[in-house]
């Protein structure tokens, strides 16, 4: 466990080295600043009162939810994308020969040093992911003096979409020592295989006549990881404080990281360098 | 005390689809005495890196078997008590000297002032100390080199492995890590040291192994490799008159521009018969002296008759 925590605090350590992450840091901090500065030209009162539904309160409830999805989610899927870019080349660089050579000659089982830079990496995404959702989050709410912690469960569902991309971009780093293709493979899902398979999940499953095409591509929407749920649907619902009412994205979604990384740490764990 | 033993130890690499064998090493007999610095020549491409590289498990064999101060080197927890210098090793730019050595003694199992006392004594013995808040980017490959050898040891290692460890450092440089070295096996350390400049190896090892082609051609002291068992010089008072009187089938016997006289000889019994011949010529030998190869002739000379398919 020791070492585990050594490689994931060297991780952040490598993360915090990297102009990309500052670059990050740099956009988060530009965007909070300037969500500060719009609601402070913004008269509360004059959003309220123009609804004159049944209560304030939940008026209130769903302005805040409203604006507070408003900059997350466009700014939640960018910084995804960000995320994917700057990360990627992490196992890499640590499988490199120089590298891998010293890290392998100490202690440490091939497992635990696997492991130790996805957790770090996937951590050090959450900081600035909860840095971003927290700012906004404390921003608005001070602004309408609404307080509903709910919405900060958004920074774990887009850490945990990230996680589930960052696992492949590792099996495909350990294979290739490579950066490129697992990143083009995270972005692949990321960008379309996922959303259309929500889309022919939802919509167009009605125009597929063939009962085996069907099946297959059912099939991959419960293989492939359903980042475009967990980006959309629940992420939504969470920040309306509906909470989770469709677990099934977040299960399998999970099955499928777990499967990608036993069987990286697999691969890993036989592999020459 | 066995520090490094291998049997059979082989590693083949095979291409993506199997048309292609190569042999990096081939069934490696070898075993190293604790408390001794062993060093391993070869030309690039020998199977030196391949074999260590194996020892520590960063690649893995083919087939035979390895351990490592008796136990089986599969074992990663046995890595606490070794310590190793990669040829090509990087350490993150972003780091001081000091924080390297952290990050690789806190994986080694050190910490808090055991290990901040560790990194400063490191330092210190190899005149880093003053670099100990630099960036590693900063350092020149000497101190790049020498920063390595200091990680090597943080974990006070039984055994150690140097892949080129002088390599880029200075000649006083050098002189200090091999005076390193020799302090480590006065403590009792075992090196295992790979290395292209074969005059420092003759300097510090008490064996040496020759590899190529990921065969181990020969193994022995520095004494054993460089010693021509059938070439002396010999000094006379006199001049010899006929050189053909004392040659025979096992004596060659030929006049060097200095006036020694160099003789080859079958065995030492044949030297003796030359010199009964010439004390009973009332001819004065002055010296006799055994003729050695330095390691590097005897090294070059041993490859090129492998080369040629062991043929002289």
């Amino acid at each position: 466990m020791n070492n585990i925590f050594q490689i994931i605090q060297f991780t952040i350590r490598e993360a915090l080295a990297r102009k990309v992450f500052i670059f990050f840091g740099a956009i988060i901090l530009f965007v909070l600043v300037g969500t500060l500065l719009v609601f402070g030209l913004v008269d509360i009162n004059t959003l309220t009162s123009a609804a004159n539904q049944s209560g304030q309160n939940i008026m209130t409830r769903e302005i805040v939810s409203s604006l507070e999805l408003l900059i997350v989610t466009p700014l939640a899927n960018l910084g995804l994308l960000l995320a994917i870019f700057s990360s990627a080349s992490f196992i890499p660089i640590m499988l490199e020969k120089g590298n891998i050579d010293l890290l392998l000659s100490k202690p440490i089982s091939r497992a635990q040093l696997l492991l130790g830079k996805y957790f770090g990496v996937v951590l050090f995404v959450f900081l600035n992911i909860f840095f971003f959702v927290f700012g906004v989050w404390l921003i608005i709410s001070i602004k309408f003096s609404y307080w509903d912690a709910s919405f900060l469960t958004l920074a774990f569902v887009i850490t945990f979409a990230f996680a589930v991309l960052y696992a492949l971009i590792m099996l495909f780093g350990v294979i290739t020592k490579n950066s490129i293709l697992g990143m083009m493979i995270a972005y692949l899902i990321f960008l379309i295989i996922s959303p259309l398979l929500l889309l022919y999940k939802e919509k167009l499953n009605e125009f597929v006549t063939s009962e085996l095409i069907d099946t297959i591509l059912v099939g991959f929407y419960f293989i492939v990881p359903q980042t475009a749920e967990l980006m959309g649907r629940i992420m939504i619902d969470l920040a309306m404080g509906k909470g989770i009412i469709n677990f099934q994205p977040i299960i399998t979604s999970l099955l499928f990281l777990i499967f990608i990384l036993g069987f990286s740490v697999s691969l890993f764990r036989r592999k020459d360098f | 005390m066995i520090a490094i033993e291998t049997n059979s130890l082989s590693k083949v690499y095979t291409s993506s689809f199997g048309k292609n064998k190569v042999r990096a090493l081939n069934e490696l007999n070898l075993t190293i005495n604790k408390g001794t610095i062993f060093g391993l020549l070869g030309p690039n491409g020998a199977g030196k890196t391949t074999l260590v590289k194996l020892l520590l498990q960063i690649i893995f064999p083919t087939f035979g078997t390895a351990k490592l101060m008796g136990e089986d080197i599969g074992n990663y927890e046995l890595k606490k008590r070794i310590g190793y210098l990669p040829e090509d090793h990087k350490y993150p730019p972003y780091l001081t000297g000091g924080e390297v050595l952290k990050f690789f003694g806190r994986l080694s199992g050190l910490n808090g002032t055991t290990l901040d006392k560790r990194i400063d004594e490191l330092l210190e013995l190899v005149n880093l100390s003053k670099w100990k808040k630099t960036k590693v980017k900063s350092y020149s490959k000497g101190m790049t080199q020498r920063l390595g050898l200091a990680q090597s040891l943080i974990n006070d290692p039984e055994l150690i492995f140097l892949d080129e460890p002088t390599d880029g450092v200075d000649p006083i440089g050098r002189k200090e890590i091999r005076d390193i070295l020799l302090e480590l096996k006065g403590r009792s350390k075992t090196i295992f040291l790979n290395s292209h400049l074969l005059s420092e190896v003759e300097l510090i090892t008490d064996r040496v192994g020759i590899l190529n082609k990921g065969k181990l051609l020969r193994e022995g002291t520095v004494k054993e490799l460089t010693e021509r068992k059938e070439e002396y010089k010999l000094i006379l008072n006199d001049e010899l008159p006929e050189l053909n009187k004392f040659a025979d089938d096992n004596l060659i016997i030929t006049k060097n521009h200095d006036g020694s006289y160099s003789v080859k000889v079958d065995d030492i019994r044949t030297m003796n018969i030359l010199v009964d011949k010439l004390r009973g010529e009332n001819i004065l030998i002055k010296e006799i002296v055994l003729q050695k190869n330095t390691l590097e002739e005897m090294f070059i000379s041993l490859i090129n008759r492998e080369e040629k398919g062991g043929k002289e």
